[in-house]
C-alpha cells in the first residue's frame, strides 16, 4: 500500500461521489499569505459573477511549499494554487502539475504576459505556470520620522553611505525610534532584499547558471560590513538578530523604523491596514548608486488531478482582465499582463509606478535547490549571514563567508 | 487468561469446557478488536509504511526508488544528525530533571484537600492544557527583545546592563526554552505523582512519625518507595516527550542561534519536508525509535519492583 494507492483511490472516491462536469463548478484555491491582500478580493469577484465558486485558502508563506507536497503526496491537493514562481520548475519536474499550454497559448494576450513569470513556468516548451502575481523587492522609508528628523520626506535614500545617514538621524529621535530593519534570520527575506544590493553592486550569490556559489566576494563583504555596523551602533533593534521572517513587515508599519527594504506587497498591505502611515517607496540601492530588485512573485498552476478546469479557466480569465489587474496593484501584487499595465496602474501614485519599474528590470536568482540553499530556516544561506552580520568582529567575515560558500556548493554538487 | 492442561481422563466435561473456553476467548478478542485496531492502523500500519520507506529513495513530489540499507549507511556519517541526537539527550536531561523535581515539588505540596489547596492544583495545572504551538507563541512574544516582557524586565531588575536578546545566544536562548516547557508541563507530572502520593495510607505516616522519623527519613523511606511506580510512570514518559521535542524548538528559536537548537525530530522533519528526502528522514525516525525503546527498557529495569526480579 503506498500514498500514491492511496490519492488514486481517493480521488476516484471523489468520482464517484461528484459528478463531473456540472455546470457550476466549486474548486479549491491556495494562495501564500504574501497574497492575502489581493487574492481574497479577487476571489470575492469571482464568486459575484455567480457562475464558478472559488474556495480560498491563505497558507502561511514559511510553510507553504511543505503543506502543498504533503498534499499532493495524500491526495489532497488543492485545485489550483498560486504558487512563488522559484517552485514551479521543481513541482512541475515532479510530475504535479497540470500542462496548461494549450490554454495558455489561446489568449489573445499571451505575448504580453510577463516573461520572468513564464521563463519559470515553462519546463520542456510546455507550459506548467501562468503569470499571476508580480512583487518587486524595494526600499520602504517612513516619511513622519524623515519630517521629525529634520530630513528631506520626499527622497529616499540612493547609496548605502545615505542609508547609513538618514538611519543615524532618525535613530536619534529617541529610544524607542531606529534606523533600519531587516529580518536577520529570515533566508527568503533576506534573499528578497540583500542580494538585489549585491546585484546593485556588480556581483551576485551565483554564478554559472546557479551551478557556483559565490558568497565568498569584495562586494558581499563590504555589503555584510555595512549591515554589521549599523546592527554595532544600535541602528537597527536587536530583535532583527532572531526574526525569521514573523517581523518582516510589522516592525516597519510600527512607524518607528527609518528605512527597512520589504517589497511591494507591502504598500498594498500598509495603506488598507495601516492608513495613517506616510511612507515612500524607491529602489534598493547599490553601494555607490544603481540599483537593482528581486523580481518575484506567483505562477499560477493547476494540480494534475483537477477536474476543475472550466472553473479554473474563468478565473484566470477574470484575473487577466482589467478589472482582475486592477485589484492586483491596488492591493499590493504588480500587474503581470504588460499590454494593460498602464491602465491597471492608473490613478495610482507613484510608489506603484517605482515598484513596477522596479519588476520590470529586476531579476530573479534562480536555483533549483532554492529551498535547501534559500529559504529553509537552517539552511547555509542565512545562517552565514546572520552568523556574518552580528559577528563580534570583522575579522571573522571573510572565513564565515568561506565557510558558507563551501557549504552551499557541497549542497549543489551533492544533488547533481 | 491462562489455561493449564489437563488429562483427558474425562472426555466430554472436558470438551464442553474446552468449547465454552473457545468461547470465552473469542468474545475477549472481539472486546479487545477496537483496540487492536486502533493500534494496527495507527501505529503498526505507519510503522511498517516507514520501515519501507526508509528502504527507499523516496522524494516527496515524484517516484521513489529502492535503495536498501543506502540511507542507513548515510546516516552513519551524518554528523548533523548525530548532533542534533546530541543536543537532543541534553535537553531531554535538563528538561526531565526539571519536569520531575518540579512536578514532585508540586504534588508534596498540593496533595491533602482543602478549597485553597483545589485552587493552586487548577492553577499550576491549567498551562498543561493549552497547546505547545500556542504556548511557544506565548514565549515568542515574551522573549521578544523589542516588544516582549523578559528582557526589559531583566534589565529593569539589574540583572543585564541592557536590554538583552535572550534568543541570540545558545545558553539563554537553551533555558528559556527548557523553563517554558517546566512552566507548562510541570502540572501534567504533578498529577501522576500526587495520585502515587495520595494512595500511600495515612496510618504509614502515623507509625512512623510516632517511631520518631523526621520528614527526610519519612520521604526516602515510606514515600519515595511506594511511589516509585507512578514515578516509573512518569519518568518514561518524560523522556520519551523530551526525545520527541519539536515545536518550541521549531517556533520560538527556529533551530537557532546559528542552528545549535536542532532536536532529532527538528532534523527529520528538515530532510523529510525542507529537502524533501523523505526515505532518509524515515531512516533517522527507525533509528530515533530505537534508541527510544532502548531508553524505556532501561529505565523500567532500573524502576523495577524488586519482587518483580
Amino acid at each position: 500500500m503506498t500514498i500514491k494507492n492511496l490519492a488514486i483511490s481517493a480521488t476516484l472516491a471523489t468520482f464517484i461521489v461528484i459528478p463531473t462536469a456540472t455546470l457550476a463548478d466549486t474548486f479549491s484555491l491556495w494562495v501564500r499569505s504574501d497574497g492575502s491582500e489581493f487574492m481574497p478580493k479577487l476571489v470575492e469577484a469571482f464568486n459575484a459573477q455567480g457562475e464558478h465558486e472559488a474556495r480560498l485558502q491563505i497558507v502561511p508563506v514559511t510553510e507553504m511549499v511543505q503543506k502543498y507536497g504533503i498534499a499532493a503526496a495524500g491526495g489532497s491537493a488543492p485545485d489550483a494554487l498560486s504558487l512563488d514562481l522559484i517552485y514551479v520548475p521543481s513541482f512541475a519536474n515532479s510530475g504535479q502539475l497540470k500542462d496548461i499550454t494549450e490554454f495558455s497559448k489561446s489568449l489573445p494576450y499571451f505575448d504580453s504576459l510577463s516573461q520572468a513569470h513564464l521563463e519559470l513556468g515553462t519546463l520542456d516548451n510546455k507550459i506548467y505556470g501562468l503569470p499571476f502575481s508580480g512583487d518587486a523587492s524595494v526600499l520602504l522609508w517612513n516619511k513622519d520620522l524623515y519630517r521629525e528628523a529634520g530630513l528631506d520626506p520626499e527622497a529616499g535614500p540612493t547609496t548605502w553611505a545615505e542609508i547609513r545617514e538618514h538611519a543615524e538621524a532618525i535613530n536619534a529621535l529617541g529610544d524607542e525610534t531606529y534606523g533600519y530593519y531587516f529580518s536577520g534570520n529570515c533566508g527568503a527575506c533576506q534573499v528578497f532584499t540583500f542580494t538585489p544590493m549585491i546585484k546593485a553592486s556588480g556581483s551576485d550569490i551565483f554564478a554559472d547558471n546557479g551551478q557556483t556559489a559565490t558568497l565568498d566576494t569584495p562586494v558581499m563583504r563590504s555589503a555584510i560590513e555595512f549591515y554589521r555596523n549599523m546592527v554595532k551602533d544600535g541602528l537597527v533593534p536587536a530583535g532583527s538578530q532572531t526574526d525569521g521572517g514573523q517581523n518582516f513587515f510589522a516592525t516597519f508599519a510600527s512607524g518607528n523604523i527609518g528605512i527597512s527594504p520589504i517589497g511591494s506587497f507591502a504598500i498594498g498591505a500598509l495603506n488598507n491596514q495601516y492608513p495613517d502611515l506616510d511612507f515612500g517607496v524607491t529602489f534598493i540601492p547599490g553601494q555607490n548608486g544603481d540599483w537593482s530588485s528581486f523580481a518575484g512573485g506567483d505562477n499560477f498552476v493547476v494540480s494534475v488531478g483537477t477536474e476543475k478546469m472550466e472553473a479554473i479557466e474563468a478565473f484566470i480569465e477574470l484575473a487577466y482582465s482589467l478589472e482582475g489587474q486592477k485589484i492586483l496593484a491596488t492591493n499590493g501584487a504588480l500587474p503581470v499582463r504588460g499590454d494593460i499595465a498602464e491602465d491597471a496602474l492608473e490613478g495610482l501614485d507613484s510608489r506603484y509606478i517605482t515598484s513596477f519599474k522596479a519588476m520590470e528590470n529586476g531579476s530573479t536568482p534562480y536555483s533549483i535547490y532554492f529551498n535547501d540553499l534559500i529559504n529553509s530556516r537552517n539552511g547555509p544561506w542565512i545562517t552565514t549571514l546572520n552568523r556574518a552580520i552580528f559577528s563580534d568582529s570583522a575579522e571573522e567575515i571573510q572565513n564565515i563567508l568561506k565557510d558558507g560558500e563551501k557549504e552551499m556548493q557541497s549542497i549543489i554538487d551533492a544533488a547533481n | 487468561m491462562s489455561l493449564t492442561y489437563q488429562q483427558p481422563d474425562i472426555k466430554k466435561p472436558v470438551s464442553k469446557r474446552r468449547k465454552k473456553s473457545n468461547r470465552a476467548q473469542w468474545i475477549g478478542l472481539l472486546y479487545i478488536m477496537p483496540a487492536i485496531a486502533l493500534v494496527v492502523v495507527f501505529f503498526v500500519i505507519p510503522l511498517g509504511m516507514t520501515m519501507w520507506m526508509s528502504l527507499h529513495k523516496w522524494p516527496l513530489l515524484g517516484v521513489q526508488s529502492w535503495v536498501g540499507l543506502a540511507n542507513y549507511e548515510q546516516l552513519l556519517s551524518d554528523n548533523g544528525f548525530w548532533q542534533a541526537l546530541w543536543f537532543t539527550i541534553q535537553y531531554t536531561v535538563a528538561a526531565t530533571v526539571g519536569l520531575i523535581g518540579v512536578g514532585l515539588a508540586l504534588a508534596l505540596m498540593v496533595q491533602s484537600q482543602g478549597r485553597a489547596i483545589a485552587f493552586y492544583r487548577t492553577a499550576y495545572f491549567i498551562p498543561v492544557v493549552t497547546g505547545f504551538a500556542s504556548a511557544s507563541l506565548l514565549w515568542v512574544w515574551l522573549s521578544n527583545v523589542d516588544s516582549g516582557l523578559f528582557s526589559p524586565l531583566l534589565q529593569n531588575l539589574g540583572l543585564t546592563d541592557e536590554r538583552t536578546n535572550l534568543l541570540a545566544t545558545y545558553g539563554p536562548a537553551f533555558w528559556l526554552v527548557t523553563i517554558m516547557v517546566v512552566w507548562k508541563m510541570a502540572g501534567f507530572y504533578m498529577v501522576i505523582l500526587m495520585s502515587g502520593l495520595q494512595s500511600i495510607p495515612a496510618d504509614y505516616q502515623e507509625a512512623a512519625r510516632i517511631d520518631g522519623a523526621k520528614a527526610w527519613q519519612r520521604f526516602r523511606y515510606i514515600t519515595a518507595p511506594l511511589i516509585k511506580r507512578p514515578f516509573a510512570l512518569a519518568l518514561i514518559m518524560c523522556v520519551a516527550l523530551s526525545m520527541l521535542a519539536f515545536d518550541q524548538f521549531y517556533i520560538i528559536l527556529n533551530g537557532g542561534p546559528q542552528n545549535s537548537t536542532i532536536t532529532a525530530v527538528y532534523k527529520i522533519f528538515n530532510e523529510s519536508f525542507v529537502s524533501f528526502r523523505l526515505g532518509y528522514g524515515a531512516a533517522m525516525s527507525m533509528v530515533l525509535l530505537l534508541i527510544l525503546v532502548a531508553l524505556s527498557i532501561v529505565q523500567l529495569r532500573l524502576l523495577r519492583d524488586r519482587e518483580d526480579s
